[in-house]
């Protein structure tokens, strides 16, 4: 009964949300749908306590026994309820002042920072993947060098102002590259279509805490 | 009450899609023989992967991305997380599982907590080795990060859905020294993934990968149906480019209906 139970409610639920993303005039079915998106906010927002009680307990025991780094949690769990208290005794909305100052002065900077970093990341795995070693690799580096030259300046001032790798570049883009990528997307679609269905019947029921039947 | 505008086709084809499904899993409830399915590296990889830290001593460390519990991307990860964790259960291996969503973490623990009940092995488990890092995307990336290079797991399993944190997940469990299993959907960061990683799961192969990994017939059997789905596609379009070609867009209009 323990899986039975999740899984009838699943059939149920999905079938009727399906239903109202497929047909209109229904009131009924609206007012289910509408219930059950914001019977989702509800459970996503006590879901925060849960991971806020996670964060708490693993920084806690790291700071309590003194572990290397121990400060970086403390420093961590100041920040978390620092903010909590902040926003909700304090700044009491979104607009206020100083709420906005520490987003777009401290978390968004921070977060451009770390998204800045990748720049780097993508020369390392460029490296990796470039290096000639099969056929495959041959082919890839040659189609990156084509892409990278056809999109700066460089590239048509080295052909004394030709446009050609700019439209090699072009080509690749559009032809091959949209045709792999959309042959992907077919699947995908496809996969996700039935990993929903699996899941609506009860035939993968993974999310459960168990695989297969 | 009518079918809204413009999902009428999408709706018929989903509905034999569904009878396809019925159709197969029936079949092999009945017994009757599965196709072959061709040998997924990244999958068979998997057992290795865990293996390898299981001889090293070190952490697995496990990603269902970073989208949330409507996206199925995240439910075919979560159904890879019972697996891996089986195996870690299975041969006393730490796996450290993070996760960005707040839906998502509860259920990951859930998964993992159960997976070793059902090995024998639930005082193995622990808890703190179910993360929720942080609901912010780089935050995440940052927790990640810091965890891959303190703890050095030796198999970095990324699979679900990503977005501009993949390459840094990826690169970062390269520097780490990890064997790299990574697999989504998103196909903007497919490039990412097959230049960094050492398997990687490709689009519809992450959605397969439940069935492939349990072998269970019925589950195997909507993977048959999902191949019947992808000739179709291929046969319309295949279809539409010719009626295109000779200037009749009839099959575009009836699609878009």
């Amino acid at each position: 009964m323990k899986k039975e139970i999740p899984v009838a409610i699943t059939l149920i639920l999905a079938i009727l949300y399906v239903a109202a993303n497929y047909f209109t005039g229904v009131s009924f079915l609206e007012t289910t749908k509408n219930l059950l998106d914001q019977w989702f906010l509800i459970v996503a927002a006590w879901a925060v306590l849960v991971g806020s009680v996670n964060l708490t307990q693993i920084h806690g025991r790291k700071v309590a026994a003194k572990r290397e780094g121990w400060f970086y949690s403390a420093w961590l769990i100041a920040c978390l309820y620092g903010m909590m208290f902040f926003g909700i005794f304090v700044a009491k909305n979104a607009s206020y002042p100083g709420w906005t100052f520490m987003y777009n002065q401290l978390i968004a900077p921070m977060n451009a920072t770390v998204y800045s970093t990748i720049v780097f990341y993508i020369g390392s795995a460029a490296y990796r993947a470039f290096r000639v070693r099969s056929p495959e690799a041959s082919v890839l580096l040659v189609t990156a060098l084509i892409m990278m030259l056809g999109r700066v300046p460089l590239g048509r001032m080295l052909l004394g102002g030709n446009p050609a790798l700019s439209q090699m570049a072009d080509w690749i883009l559009n032809v091959p590259n949209s045709a792999g990528m959309r042959g992907i997307q077919v699947g995908a679609c496809l996969g996700g279509v039935a990993t929903a269905l699996r899941i609506a019947l009860g035939i993968e029921r993974g999310h459960l805490g168990g695989t297969g039947e | 009450m009518s079918i809204v505008s413009g999902y009428s086709f999408a709706f018929w084809v989903e509905l034999v899609y569904l009878a396809a499904v019925i159709v197969m899993i029936t079949r092999a409830r009945g017994g009757i023989k599965i196709p072959e399915i061709y040998k997924v590296a990244g999958l068979e990889a998997m057992d290795e992967a865990i293996g390898r830290c299981t001889e090293m001593g070190k952490p697995v460390h496990f990603s269902p991305g970073i989208g949330d519990l409507q996206n199925a991307q995240t439910l075919a990860a979560m159904s890879i997380l019972g697996y891996v964790a089986k195996q870690c259960a299975r041969y006393d291996t730490d796996l450290i599982a993070t996760n960005r969503n707040v839906i998502v973490y509860p259920l990951s623990e859930e998964i993992v907590k159960q997976s070793y009940a059902e090995i024998g092995k639930l005082d193995s488990f622990k808890p703190d080795n179910v993360r929720w890092i942080s609901d912010d995307q780089f935050a995440y990336a940052t927790g990640v990060t810091g965890i891959m290079f303190r703890e050095k797991p030796a198999a970095n399993i990324l699979v679900g859905a990503f977005w501009a944190e993949s390459l840094i997940f990826a690169e970062v469990g390269s520097i780490a020294g990890a064997i790299q299993i990574s697999g989504t959907a998103n196909t903007h960061q497919i490039p990412f993934f097959v230049a960094a990683c050492d398997y990687c799961l490709i689009g519809e192969e992450l959605y397969a990968a439940s069935a492939y990994l349990s072998k269970e017939p019925v589950l195997l059997a909507s993977l048959v149906a999902q191949d019947w789905g992808k000739m179709v596609g291929v046969v319309l379009i295949v279809i539409g480019t010719i009626m295109f070609s000779v200037g009749s867009d009839s099959l575009k209009v009836l699609l878009s209906k």
